[in-house]
């Protein structure tokens, strides 16, 4: 092999996988026996479907980034009592499963929430009905400004020391800041966020029929609908290319519209920021941190009302589920955080050694492909590329967590690829010189920067796995039973209560992976 | 909690762990179920156990998160399913599953049965029903609307909370039921019904959770669910309002598999099916009316559940043909 | 003080305490105003503590900093008379090699025209007149610290600090590099402290030395007699 691609061999072994595996998955779905319809018999439908999907993941992204990227700034800004378990919350809230999502926005939106029970003293009428765009765009929000704020903040943090003491050598007006070190490390990762955001919105499934108010969907639905009532695989198949296509164009053209800015070289060190002291900035920064908590924290905190019923759940059948569920999570987190690491390494490569920006921008949009790619219907074509070589019920056991770890995969490339990139152009030449190659280049130059990151990655995809029930739905059984699996039974047996203390106990997990990571990735401790 | 509990739990972890399925030489049954069926609180532990204690055999399950996706997996797996009988098949989704080709004759005699309309099919047999019904709780709503009709038509009737008919059982059920009550004018019923529709969710599950949590007066459920409240919760102030065009019929289908490892024990488990045994485990179990009425009759949280004068019902047939078209009218008529 | 500090401009440090859990820095320097000061001494001695301190970027826990008989310990960074160097990341990669100089006249980037004259003749001082519209990673390791000296010309500040500015260079790049800021320190009056691991690159252009280690400054005095091995045993280590 060229000595120039040397360097993207993992990656690029890890993109044919994800495109083998999307390609295999669906052609054995689209070729499944059985009379199929195609796309002819839902056009005017599905043409509606998308013009919805697009326009709420556009507006949920916009206000997503809105809120998240000042929360970020100010995060990075502020030191205050308990901003390790703001973080946390953060953390949390961005990998909330769908359900927990909107029982917590109605517990504090709805007819008998909180926000209403507060207008009512006040004598205000139910004026507010959340069912419709603003359910759908809160949810949104509540998931996925989170999920800015958390990969902005740790992109503020690779401001180079330097450029701090320079900042305040030159003393920068707060403006200054925020044009010359902000906004440039920001820039670098806004295209892969906002596509991130808008994926996942786009493909948003629960949310957008509970809290939309009906008669809407996204594609996913459709596909849910071919696969699980009309039986008609080759639609799902032909429906998730449709959504592969739409959200790639999606991703390429965001990727193209905000150029990936040269990255400075990272240097993480507690530099007091100069634009701490300004007043207008610190009045600025306690609002948006106040608007944070404010839409964030009332859903959480609602979850709690479920804390009386979490010792009453603890029986043996929870504690298998929560062996099974966190034993699936740490696999799907090292398979996540593992192909996110070849995918970033190939991309830098990419970009670095090779010079090749659109071999890069490959490596940096399959994670977008993944989300694309409807979990329904990558499963059940695993499924039936599988069962004649293992039996189903065992392929579970391998394709839980392969599955989730595809689910985190996008998550987890967020946070390493930026590092990786910039230890790239930090030391890249020096590696090369040393012959520093694989394990060893990982260890020796990578990993001091990487293992920040690395952690918020890892706990974060361990959290999202943890939470997912999407694929559970297909691939469980009463061996396979996770988590989020016994939410839903409880939930179907009236058992509304114990749903409530699962779905508890789902985010305390992501909160304390949450707080145990971000003391490893905040630099000011 | 308790050190004793604690130990308890970590020892029955370790034992679950350890040993992930009895390894005896006694044939398997392989049942697929859904969640609620096998969970903690559905019927699946007694019906495993009576049948065990009859059988010399042992009952295994696998669960599907839920009903509806039982048919899509049985599609996904082919011949080369595991399953010997399935237990929890939709009525709805009755016509897909037979055409998989994948069911054998039940050969159990139809006669007896419990349910408000005839039963001839001879490859799914029913084990349990209730019917579509709005649920309130009379605390809060004082006079529930009398009819379909009453709801639909009075703009300042209760809200309800329903299901999506693309995503789920009660959902699809509502839309037969409207389909039955209005024929060709459903559609403008719709559109009556749409500004006192709260939201649509994607599964039953969601559809009660808000409704009891207080989002709307009345959610479309099954005319059991009072049952659960009285006999679970002591609870009687949740009632299902009885509608005088009566009520659209919900059935729940086993069925045992052409490719079944031991035929003969498959067809026992049918027939165990319609026992008492099984039959007794179904109402306070899945909260539904047995499909054959056990010799002890039904416990008394059933007393006083609405009997609707009439069972609405369209044939699987009609269903598959026609549910495209109804979920097309649904979502002209309903869409913002 | 000295009562000729008003007419004769100098950096005085005395006793001038850094603490830190593992490493406690005490400084003691005089640098006659419009000197080139070497400073010298083993990698983790403090030498770029010391700097950072007289830049303010470290608090100073005790004893006095003063330049020209000001004291400095109470002004934040940019109210300080100076500008500083560092080895790396002097440069902003998204903005051209004019606009990282005007940073030092307008952090908005909106000069006047009188303030474009001042960036066009640093950049001139530097002879970097044709690249000025490059970005960082266009130009050589060379040519980014010039615009990061020529950035630090343009605010016309008394006092510069370079902290180990030319490592990254080859030698013969270095000593060139190190004449140019002699000659601009001549040009312009202005008093330069540098620190540096290649004392022999320095030393026979320096007006003064300083060895620095352990936190303090060791020895200080004329550059061809610092690094006399008879003076401190650390002196003596340094030079194997």
């Amino acid at each position: 092999m060229n000595g120039r691609l040397r360097g993207q061999l993992a990656g690029a072994l890890v993109l044919a996988g994800i495109l083998a595996l999307v390609a295999g998955s669906l052609g054995a779905l689209a070729s499944a026996a059985g009379a199929s319809d195609g796309l002819s018999g839902i056009g005017p439908y599905l043409v509606r479907i998308l013009a919805f999907s697009t326009a709420q993941a556009a507006l949920s992204t916009l206000l997503s980034l809105a809120l998240g990227v000042p929360l970020a700034l100010a995060l990075a800004r502020r030191r205050f009592p308990g901003r390790h378990l703001a973080l946390a919350a953060l953390g949390a809230a961005a990998v909330m499963p769908a359900i927990v999502v909107v029982f917590a926005v109605v517990a504090v939106y709805g007819r008998g929430g909180w926000l209403s029970g507060l207008l009512a003293q006040f004598g205000i009428g139910p004026a507010f009905r959340v069912y419709g765009w603003p359910g759908i765009l809160i949810g949104h929000v509540l998931l996925n400004a989170p999920l800015v704020a958390r990969v902005a903040l740790d992109a503020l943090a690779r401001v180079p020391a330097e450029h701090w003491r320079l900042a305040r050598l030159l003393g920068f007006s707060p403006l200054a800041v925020l044009r010359h070190l902000d906004l440039p490390v920001l820039r670098a990762e806004l295209a892969g966020l906002a596509s991130l955001v808008f994926l996942l919105c786009f493909t948003s499934f629960a949310i957008v029929l509970t809290l939309g108010g009906g008669g809407r969907a996204s594609l996913e639905v459709a596909i849910f609908e071919a696969l699980r009532v009309d039986l008609d695989f080759a639609r799902a198949a032909a429906l998730s290319v449709v959504q592969i296509v739409l959200c790639g164009t999606v991703a390429l053209a965001l990727h193209r519209a905000v150029a990936r800015a040269p990255v400075g070289h990272t240097l993480r060190a507690a530099i007091p920021r100069p634009d701490r002291d300004h007043r207008g900035l610190r009045l600025l920064d306690g609002a948006v941190l106040a608007l944070g908590a404010l839409l964030i924290l009332p859903p959480l905190l609602s979850l709690a009302a479920a804390l009386p019923h979490l010792s009453a759940l603890l029986d043996a059948d929870v504690a298998r589920a929560l062996v099974t569920s966190l034993a699936i999570a740490l696999a799907s987190a090292g398979l996540a955080t593992g192909m996110a690491l070849a995918l970033a390494g190939a991309a830098r490569s990419a970009r670095l050694v090779q010079r090749s920006g659109r071999a890069a921008a490959l490596y940096d949009l399959a994670p977008a492909l993944v989300i694309a790619a409807p979990p329904f219907a990558l499963t059940a074509g695993l499924f039936l590329l599988v069962r004649r070589a293992v039996d189903p019920a065992l392929a579970g056991y391998a394709l839980l967590p392969l599955m989730n770890a595809l689910g985190a995969l996008p998550f987890a490339y967020r946070f390493l690829a930026g590092p990786a990139m910039a230890g790239g152009e930090r030391y890249g030449r020096l590696a090369d010189l040393l012959r520093l190659r694989g394990l060893a280049r990982l260890r020796i130059v990578d990993w001091p920067l990487l293992r920040r990151p690395f952690a918020a990655a890892f706990a974060m995809a361990m959290a999202l796995s943890f939470g997912d029930f999407g694929v559970v739905a297909l691939l469980g059984g009463s061996e396979l039973r996770t988590l989020p699996y016994l939410l839903y039974e409880r939930l179907g047996a009236y058992r509304l209560d114990e749903a409530a203390a699962l779905g508890l106990l789902l985010v305390l997990v992501a909160f304390a992976l949450a707080y145990a990571s971000s003391r490893f990735t905040d630099v000011s401790h | 909690m308790h050190l004793r509990q604690t130990i308890a739990l970590a020892a029955a972890l370790a034992l679950g762990l350890a040993v992930p399925a009895s390894a005896q030489t006694k044939p398997v049954l392989t049942v697929y179920s859904y969640s609620s069926f096998v969970g903690k609180y559905g019927p699946g532990k007694t019906v495993k156990e009576r049948f065990e204690a009859v059988c010399g055999c042992e009952v295994a399950y696998v669960a599907a998160d839920d009903a509806g996706s039982l048919v899509g997996r049985l599609r996904l797996e082919g011949e080369s399913t595991k399953a010997d009988v399935v237990v929890g098949i939709d009525m709805n989704l009755a016509a897909e599953a037979k055409a998989t080709g994948l069911f054998a004759p039940h050969g159990q005699p139809l006669t007896g049965l419990a349910l408000p309309t005839p039963w001839k099919d001879d490859a799914l047999l029913p084990f349990d029903w209730g019917y579509f019904a709005f649920v309130y709780d009379s605390n809060k709503l004082k006079t529930p609307p009398a009819s379909l009709k009453d709801l639909v038509d009075n703009p300042n009737g209760p809200t309800v909370v329903v299901q999506d008919p693309r995503t789920s059982a009660p959902g699809l059920g509502l839309l037969l039921w409207m389909r039955q009550v209005y024929g060709d004018k459903a559609p403008e019923a719709w559109g009556k019904l749409k500004p006192r529709i709260v939201t649509v969710t994607k599964g039953w599950s969601e559809a009660y959770g808000l409704f009891l949590k207080g989002e709307a007066d009345m959610v479309l459920s099954y005319s059991t669910s009072p049952a659960y409240h009285v006999g679970a919760e002591k609870k009687t102030n949740y009632r299902a309002a009885a509608f005088n065009e009566g009520h659209y019929l919900h059935v729940e289908l086993a069925g045992m598999l052409r490719t079944a490892k031991d035929p003969e024990l498959a067809k026992r488990f049918m027939a165990f099916v319609l026992s008492d045994q099984f039959q007794s485990a179904m109402p306070e179990g899945n909260w539904m009316f047995p499909a054959r009425t056990p010799a002890a009759g039904l416990p008394a949280s059933f007393n006083g559940l609405i009997e609707p004068a009439r069972a609405l019902l369209f044939a699987p047939e009609e269903v598959q043909s026609r549910r495209r078209a109804f979920t097309d009218e649904w979502l002209n008529a309903t869409a913002r | 003080m000295p009562p000729d500090s008003a007419s004769h401009p100098r950096l005085v440090l005395d006793e001038a305490r850094v603490v830190y859990p593992d490493f406690v820095g005490r400084y003691s320097l005089a640098v006659e105003a419009g000197a080139l000061c070497a400073v010298v001494g083993p990698s983790g001695g403090g030498k770029t503590t010391l700097l950072h301190l007289i830049a303010g970027f470290e608090t100073a826990a005790g004893g006095s900093l003063t330049f020209a008989g000001r004291d400095l310990t109470a002004l934040a960074p940019a109210e300080r008379p100076l500008a500083m160097v560092f080895q790396d990341h002097n440069l902003f990669p998204h903005l051209t090699a004019f606009q990282n100089v005007a940073l030092g006249v307008k952090p908005s980037l909106r000069p006047d025209e009188s303030e474009r004259q001042r960036v066009a003749e640093a950049l001139a001082a530097v002879e970097l007149s044709g690249l000025a519209e490059r970005r960082p990673g266009e130009m050589s390791g060379g040519q980014r610290q010039r615009v990061a000296i020529a950035r630090a010309l343009v605010t016309r500040k008394p006092l510069l600090l370079l902290d180990e500015p030319f490592g990254a260079l080859d030698p013969g790049l270095r000593r060139g590099m190190i004449r140019l800021v002699d000659d601009l320190r001549r040009a312009r009056g202005i008093t330069v402290l540098l620190t540096i691991h290649t004392p022999a690159d320095i030393l026979d252009i320096a007006n003064t030395a300083a060895f620095v280690a352990d936190g303090e400054v060791v020895a200080q005095g004329a550059p061809a007699a610092i690094l006399d091995p008879a003076r401190d045993p650390r002196i003596a280590a340094f030079l194997g």
